[in-house]
């Protein structure tokens, strides 16, 4: 946040004021009141809750996954072992090379990963037209179509499981990874996004296009996609977490075992493989999406409140 | 560009979209009633056998607990997945340090496949050598028997369900709270509000849109709670986890009988319809 | 109608015309009226390489001794998912040849999801010297939709080094429920971990192994008529309450509920539970699937048994197939399963695989010709003590099989729901649990007409 800058100076006074403990920054002003803050018991209620939420956070979602990644280094004899032990004995990655064969991993990777590219390049031919055409070009029925396509929100993807799935069956798609990427694209929240963010790029740079003689696809490709960075990335993102995350209609669609996805290929062989390999088999399938987190980030946290807060 | 041309290039753009939404959205949910009326196991003709497959739904053994599992996994959810993340937001936003490793770390377990998640908290509920047992002996209490008692089940499911869900809806919050005019707050204590006043007056009035669109989404999530009961318990104990998505997926894939899985699909999106309603009519009045 | 609408689709779709088409694995290919390829189900895993590398060669084998004849194989694991087995028949992805156990014949056989194969019943070998009550199973209004494959009664599997640890005699393992208690309590006295005896409670596998037991003490699912449950009477009361009282009194089952198949053969793979209910095929999976020491596991007549819960497995054909396909999909399965010494019944090469030879796990051709001719032929290539398995061998033959119950998934599932209950709570009421689960029943027989 840039409000960062604005602070120090203030600080700087507050601490030239009282030198003995620093006083808490205050970027921008929420329940509490910095004076509040900045009290003797505030401050040390502040910095208790502080360590108490580091703790907990900690404990409730950092400890679960070095649960799981030590648990994957432990023999199937310590897993098992009660009182556990805090850290293996004889840490070992055997068991993730055990359960890279075991699960047939490479292959469920190899075969999420095209799923999930695959899903992310279709939708996002389709709805980027889709949004383009709707924002833009503004065509008759416009917002009936864009009505229709935001009313599917409201119905659960459970809910038409069944018939999607038969719809599947009735087309030949299954085993198929059109099976997967033609639902994924039927996404009235990604035409959404990117309508509104469409919507909000000045008609005159389209206009200045058109006047030197651009046809629709050319503003498309070198207007408008060049100026809404942000949301396909965003768009992009969500897309291919959603898709390397889907579990029911590929369990339904992917049956064939050399075709499956990862989650379903866990949910198989994890009742018939040892616990510290099943452990291994999930850490494996957990670090590409974390990798994602880790590079992504900021677009994450972005487009989590791009849709929700101004919507 | 005339209107005939303009429509036309319009549609162009939008023919693939219409397409995948006509195919694989919009006719699902024709077929889904369409489906509800027939007996079809998809190999041999389907046969129209009216109301035949809502009595057999409603008769089936499942199909009460089921509607009353599914309804208390819900309400659970609220407390834990809406409640929870929206004091964790308040919480967060007061604080002034370690804010990006907060964020990072609750938003950590959405990231993972919810399989990774729900296999995870398999070993964890193991009642011998899983972690919470383990940890309930270490602080001197009696181990619970979690997935494997009727009592507990339930609540196990929630548990898992709230802690791979809940970074989102703290991130979304945390999101809101952050557009609060500050002015608000100032004023509030000027008239010499505490904090829990500053919350109930100026906090969640500012944030109502948000939390009742996110009480939409998360009833609507929750209501078809799925991956939880089959990976976990298949169910049990004594149906004590079995989801009206859950007997759907019975009906279909083990039962094979795709039209009275029809039948309670078309119940339930009912059932989340006339929600979806009432919510829309709260909302608008509260605009109003 | 449907395929219609199907059609129409795709020309909606456009694009999707050119991604389907893959899905018919039961076209004859196009050179020449005899080229025909058929898909088998049940090569195994890529985790079991010898195997696969047996199974490939019989293959090959069949191939050249069977020119224009094309086999694929698949290797989904196991062989028959219920999960999967409705999706792909509805999708046209079903093999040629599938498998189906026994538990799910009506419902295929009902359902029109196999071949009537009766016009090929006097090509397929030895088909006289298969049990007749087993060819029975497969036979619904005098047609015949199937060939069985494996046969088995139940009997009760235990680990014989458990049962030296525990200070108890492998070799005179427990004949009364009585004995099977006190041996349990034993096991289960060995230390944290160790289960005397494992018993499912969901999954449907629950409700399958009540039927089990309720049958062995001369019970019954449902009354002869299959209009009515017939299981709460004082046989099934003795059923859940032996189960109560070994989980909640003597504490000797440990405190895990288990849910689905692999749970209970995982547990018994990893060398920690005394005993179970099941037939000499649970000695081969835990050995071959869940790495048990095959020197280990010994199994012995079901205690008390008055009747037994008949196990096993057939093979059936895709509806959609043509002569061709089903007469070249009936010559696979004479030449790898219905031939004396040769694929499955390659003794000699399973011993040399490391297969454990000598388990009696297939009871299909009972004492004809065939099937004496099999056991002598497993005995001289036994890579195992033999003798472990005497005691069931000798109990199987004096019980009468017993066949499921109509609507059995539905009914199982019912009936995970008593056997949950009293392996859950200790205050399990089982007249309660019992009523509750004949009126579901009664209800559910009732809607099925």
């Amino acid at each position: 946040m840039t409000s960062a800058t604005d602070v120090r100076p203030a600080t700087r006074r507050r601490a030239g004021k009282a030198r003995a403990p620093k006083p808490i920054h205050v970027q921008f002003r929420t329940i509490v009141s910095p004076h509040q803050l900045n009290s003797r018991w505030g401050r040390r209620i502040y910095w208790l809750v502080l360590v108490a939420v580091i703790v907990v956070f900690t404990l409730a979602f950092v400890f679960p996954l070095y649960w799981m990644i030590t648990g994957a280094m432990k023999t199937p004899e310590e897993i098992a072992e009660m009182p556990p032990s805090l850290f293996p004995a004889h840490p070992t990655t055997d068991a993730f090379a055990e359960a890279w064969d075991l699960f047939d991993i490479g292959t469920l990777l190899a075969n999420t990963v095209y799923y999930a590219l695959g899903a992310w390049l279709f939708s996002m031919a389709v709805d980027v037209t889709a949004a383009y055409a709707l924002s833009k070009l503004r065509p008759m029925f416009g917002n009936v179509i864009l009505g229709a396509m935001l009313a599917t929100l409201m119905i659960p993807p459970m809910v038409i499981l069944i018939p999607l799935y038969v719809t599947i069956v009735d087309l030949g798609l299954l085993n198929n990874p059109w099976g997967l990427w033609f639902p994924a694209a039927a996404n009235g929240f990604n035409i959404f996004l990117l309508k509104r963010f469409f919507d909000s790029i000045p008609r005159e740079l389209i206009e200045a296009a058109q006047i030197d003689g651009a046809g629709p696809v050319r503003v498309l490709w070198s207007v408008v996609l060049p100026v809404s960075r942000p949301i396909l990335g965003v768009v992009s993102i969500f897309t291919i977490v959603t898709a390397f995350k889907d579990f029911v209609l590929p369990l339904l669609v992917m049956t064939d075992s050399e075709k499956m996805t990862i989650s379903v290929g866990l949910s198989q062989t994890a009742g018939a493989v040892t616990q510290n390999q099943v452990m291994g088999g999930l850490v494996i399938a957990g670090i590409p999406m974390i990798i994602v987190f880790f590079v992504f980030q900021r677009h994450i946290m972005a487009g989590l409140t791009a849709g929700s807060i101004k919507g | 560009m005339g209107i005939l041309r303009r429509n036309l290039t319009a549609y162009g753009f939008l023919c693939a979209a219409l397409a995948c939404f006509a195919v694989f959205a919009w006719y699902p949910m024709v077929r889904e009633f369409v489906l509800s009326f027939q007996k079809t196991d998809l190999i041999n003709p389907p046969e129209w056998v009216g109301l035949d497959n809502f009595t057999a739904a409603v008769q089936d053994p499942a199909f009460g607990e089921a509607w009353l599992n599914t309804v208390e996994f819900t309400l659970l959810a609220l407390l834990c997945g809406y409640a929870v993340p929206f004091v964790v937001a308040l919480v967060l936003n007061e604080l002034r340090h370690a804010r990006a490793y907060l964020r990072f770390v609750v938003y950590l377990p959405v990231m993972l496949p919810p399989i990774v998640a729900v296999l995870l908290f398999r070993w964890f509920y193991d009642p011998g050598p899983g972690l919470f047992n383990q940890v309930l002996g270490a602080v001197g209490l009696p181990p619970l028997a979690w997935l494997d008692s009727s009592s507990t089940a339930l609540i196990s499911l929630v548990l898992v369900s709230t802690w791979m869900n809940m970074g989102s809806a703290t991130l979304i919050y945390l999101a809101a709270l952050q557009n609060i005019p500050p002015e608000l707050y100032e004023a509030a204590e000027l008239d010499g509000a505490g904090i829990l006043k500053r919350v109930r007056h100026v906090t969640i009035p500012q944030t109502r849109l948000i939390l009742l669109l996110m009480l939409m989404l998360q009833i609507v999530a929750t209501m078809q709670v799925f991956i939880e009961p089959y990976m976990l318990t298949g169910g049990g104990p004594e149906n004590a986890t079995v989801s009206v998505a859950y007997l759907m997926y019975q009906f279909a894939f083990s039962q094979m009988n795709y039209g009275q899985a029809g039948a309670l699909g078309m119940m339930l999106m009912l059932a989340l319809l006339v929600f979806a309603a009432l919510q829309l009519r709260t909302t608008r009045e509260d605009q109003a | 109608m449907q395929r219609s609408t199907g059609l129409l689709l795709v020309t909606v779709l456009g694009l999707a015309a050119t991604a389907c088409g893959s899905g018919e694995p039961a076209s004859p290919s196009a050179g020449g009226a005899e080229a025909v390829t058929i898909t088998v189900a049940c090569q195994p895993a890529k985790s079991a390489p010898k195997e696969r590398q047996a199974w490939d060669d019989d293959v090959a084998t069949f191939m050249k001794n069977h020119p224009g004849v094309t086999v694929k194989s698949t290797d989904q694991q196991p062989c028959f998912d219920p999960k999967t087995f409705g999706p792909k028949m509805a999708g046209g992805q079903m093999e040629t040849v599938f498998v189906v156990p026994v538990t799910n014949y009506a419902d295929v056989i009902g359902k029109g999801q196999a071949l009537d194969i009766t016009p090929y019943t006097s090509t397929i070998k030895n088909w006289n010297d298969l049990r007749p009550d087993v060819r029975e199973l497969v036979t619904k209004d005098g047609k015949v939709y199937g060939v069985p494959n494996v046969h088995y009664g139940v009997g009760l599997v235990y680990n014989r080094a458990l049962f030296t640890k525990a200070g108890l005699d492998p070799n005179s393992p427990p004949a009364t429920w009585a004995e099977v208690r006190e041996a349990a309590k034993k096991i289960a006295a060995l230390g944290q971990g160790y289960v005397g005896y494992g018993e499912y409670s969901g999954g449907n596998t629950g409700g399958w192994h009540f039927t089990q037991a309720i049958y062995g003490r001369g019970g019954s699912i449902l009354t002869p008529d299959n209009t009515k449950a017939a299981f709460n009477s004082p046989e099934g009361k003795a059923v859940l309450q032996t189960l109560h009282d070994m989980r909640w009194v003597d504490n000797s089952m440990g405190n895990k509920l288990l849910v689905g198949w692999e749970s209970l053969m995982m547990a018994m793979g990893s060398g920690k539970v005394g005993m179970m209910l099941g037939a000499p095929d649970v000695v081969t999976d835990v050995v071959n699937k869940f790495k048990g020491n095959v020197a280990d596991y010994g199994i012995t007549g079901f205690p008390e048994a008055k009747a037994s819960l008949s196990g096993g497995e057939a093979f059936m054909i895709n509806p959609k197939a043509t002569p061709e396909e089903a007469k070249a999909g009936l010559a696979w399965l004479d030449f790898r399963f219905n031939t004396v010494g040769k694929g499955r019944f390659d003794f000699a090469r399973g011993k040399a695989l490391g297969n454990p030879v000598g388990v009696p796990d297939n009871d299909v051709y009972g004492d004809s010709p065939t099937g004496k001719a099999i056991q002598a032929d497993r005995v001289k290539n036994a890579s195992l003590p033999v003798e472990n398995y005497e005691p069931y061998v000798r109990a199987a033959a004096t019980i009468p099989p017993k066949a499921e119950p109509v609507h059995a998934q539905e009914l199982y599932a019912i009936l995970d729901v008593p056997m949950s209950g009293v392996l859950s709570r200790k205050d399990a009421g089982i007249d309660q649990l019992l009523a509750d689960a004949e009126t579901k029943a009664n209800s559910l027989l009732a809607a099925k007409g």
